[in-house]
């Protein structure tokens, strides 16, 4: 199998002011990620899972070039396509996913005559695309805003399928939605792994979700990878003890003295027989 | 009305004021919620979940809503309630927490204006704001809304509910932006919150785990099947018993390969 990503040790930090009192002002530096190292190979489904503030969303951001990394590099490999990237990010559900004045069909269009003029060959139809997606053909002369939540989503899709990405990263792909809804998106992101051999990172906190879609997972704790493996395995035999937290709070059986343990362990606070701290 | 209800809800009709004709949203909603419990409504985005729990305290806007019914809280018709009597039962006794908090809050205020105003014990600031991994007071009063994350939005909107001590708190998918460690804490503090004083919890949610978990009882929105079928509340089921519900459109809410299966 081809490897189509590596991420080799990316660092990512931020300045943070920090105010010890009313006049002092300390700046340090807060580090979002710390030594990220793994590789796709094409074809495969990479879910990645952590709490929120664990830097997923960063990470698919600097993966998808849109920031650079504090240290470290990203190596993508995937044949130029001209001025259209071949890795394309959806962004977690909300209004601004897409552009609320813009008549849907003709923004896939675009994509379309910019793909056809760099390399001079005919892409995908738009039938063809929003067939793709479940988007029926009455909605393809409204705008953004006329749009519902999961309409919404499934337009930005296609309009990212159109740029014939190679990686597709999905961030937060079934929130906001009910049982049916994530079914159907689940659907068609397996369709679009298959069919277009499209190779996918995942981010989600929805367990079941990954289970079904994804065949590789990673376990973001922050900042950290904890745990890199078959999702399969992962799931049966977790290693490593945030695992087995996220697992069980997965499930909402968690019980208070379990959460409090936690909120320690989110503080560095050493917990015996838990703790993996030194 | 019996003595334990808190809550009693008897909507004959929503519906959406147009030109033409007036579109009805939901139809025959009749439920009662007593103290001490947690009800939960689950159902498909757009079947007008958020309309309902709106409609309970007239939060909808009376130009465009039409709304026939009852809504008796602690046997006080809501709906015919005069409007500074309503506003003070909105400030006091009803507490809403909803699916776009960031936008339940004015942009320009600091956060320290919404502890101050709604928080009735001070003193039970701090202890929130840590249960819910939220930044330390000094650092919290001073940020401004668009300064923090959705989730963390979510969460101070939940803690200001829990804060203003209110005799029922309703919840719009109080989870949808946070992860599941904290959601297990939100549980807890639910459960806490219902099970002390005459309290009680309304909420809808999509997550059927969280419901399955928190509540006492779920009912089920229907979807509207055009103008002729209106959606509509289903009977009060326990957990339990909802999630073997041998009603068919229950059952395909519940497991979308059902009725794939059934033809395969």
């Amino acid at each position: 199998m081809r490897k189509i990503l590596e991420v080799k040790k990316i660092s990512y930090s931020v300045q943070q002011k920090v105010k010890p009192n009313s006049t002092a002002v300390k700046k340090t530096r807060k580090e979002i990620l710390k030594k990220i190292n793994f590789d796709l190979y094409e074809g495969n489904i990479l879910g990645i899972i952590g709490e929120s503030g664990s830097g997923k969303t960063t990470l698919a951001k600097i993966i998808s070039g849109i920031i650079k990394p504090t240290q470290g590099e990203v190596n993508i490999n995937i044949p130029n396509n001209g001025r259209v990237s071949q890795v394309q990010i959806l962004f977690q559900n909300n209004s601004d996913i897409v552009n609320p004045l813009r008549k849907v069909g003709g923004s896939v269009e675009e994509v379309l005559r910019i793909l056809k003029k760099d390399n001079s060959k005919q892409g995908s139809s738009i039938e063809e695309l929003f067939n793709l997606v479940n988007f029926p053909e009455n909605l393809w002369q409204r705008r953004g805003y006329e749009l519902s939540g999961g309409e919404r989503q499934r337009a930005a899709l296609a309009r990212i399928i159109a740029a014939e990405p190679k990686l597709l990263i999905l961030d937060e792909p079934f929130s906001a939605q009910d049982p049916e809804s994530q079914y159907n998106f689940l659907q068609i992101f397996k369709k679009l792994n298959q069919e277009k051999r499209i190779s996918i990172i995942c981010i989600a906190h929805n367990f079941n979700l990954i289970k079904e879609l994804c065949n590789e997972l990673i376990i973001l704790n922050s900042g950290k990878i904890i745990e890199h493996g078959e999702t399969e395995k992962i799931f049966t035999s977790p290693s490593h003890p945030f695992t087995k937290f996220l697992l069980k709070a997965n499930e909402y059986n968690l019980t208070k003295e379990e959460l409090l343990v936690n909120s320690m362990l989110s503080k560095n606070e050493y917990i015996p027989g838990l703790s993996n701290k030194q | 009305m019996g003595e334990s209800e808190i809550l009693s809800v008897s909507f004959r009709e929503i519906s959406l004021k147009n030109t033409k004709q007036d579109r009805i949203l939901l139809s025959d909603i009749h439920f009662s919620l007593p103290k001490n419990n947690i009800y939960a409504i689950v159902g498909k985005n757009g079947t007008g979940k958020t309309t309902l729990m709106k409609s309970l305290t007239r939060l909808l806007d009376k130009r465009y809503y039409d709304i026939s019914g009852e809504v008796l809280f602690n046997s006080k018709n809501l709906l015919s309630l005069d409007a500074n009597e309503l506003v003070k039962i909105r400030e006091n006794d009803i507490k809403y927490v909803f699916q776009d908090s960031i936008n339940t809050f004015n942009p320009l205020k600091k956060f320290e204006f919404y502890f101050n105003k709604f928080a009735k014990d001070k003193t039970l600031i701090e202890k929130y704001l840590e249960h819910f991994q939220l930044p330390v007071k000094e650092t919290l009063f001073k940020m401004r809304p668009y300064e923090v994350s959705g989730g963390m939005n979510q969460r101070i909107s939940i803690v200001l509910s829990f804060l203003a001590n209110p005799q029922l708190i309703i919840l719009d998918e109080p989870n949808s932006s946070i992860d599941p460690a904290i959601t297990n804490l939100l549980i807890h503090q639910i459960k806490d919150f219902a099970g002390s004083g005459d309290n009680s919890v309304l909420m809808v949610t999509q997550d059927l785990n969280f419901a399955e978990k928190v509540s006492n009882k779920i009912a089920y929105l229907s979807l509207s099947a055009g103008e002729l079928a209106p959606g509509t509340l289903s009977q009060l089921y326990s957990p339990g018993e909802f999630f073997k519900s041998e009603q068919d459109e229950i059952k395909v809410f519940l497991n979308p390969n059902y009725e794939l299966a059934q033809h395969a």
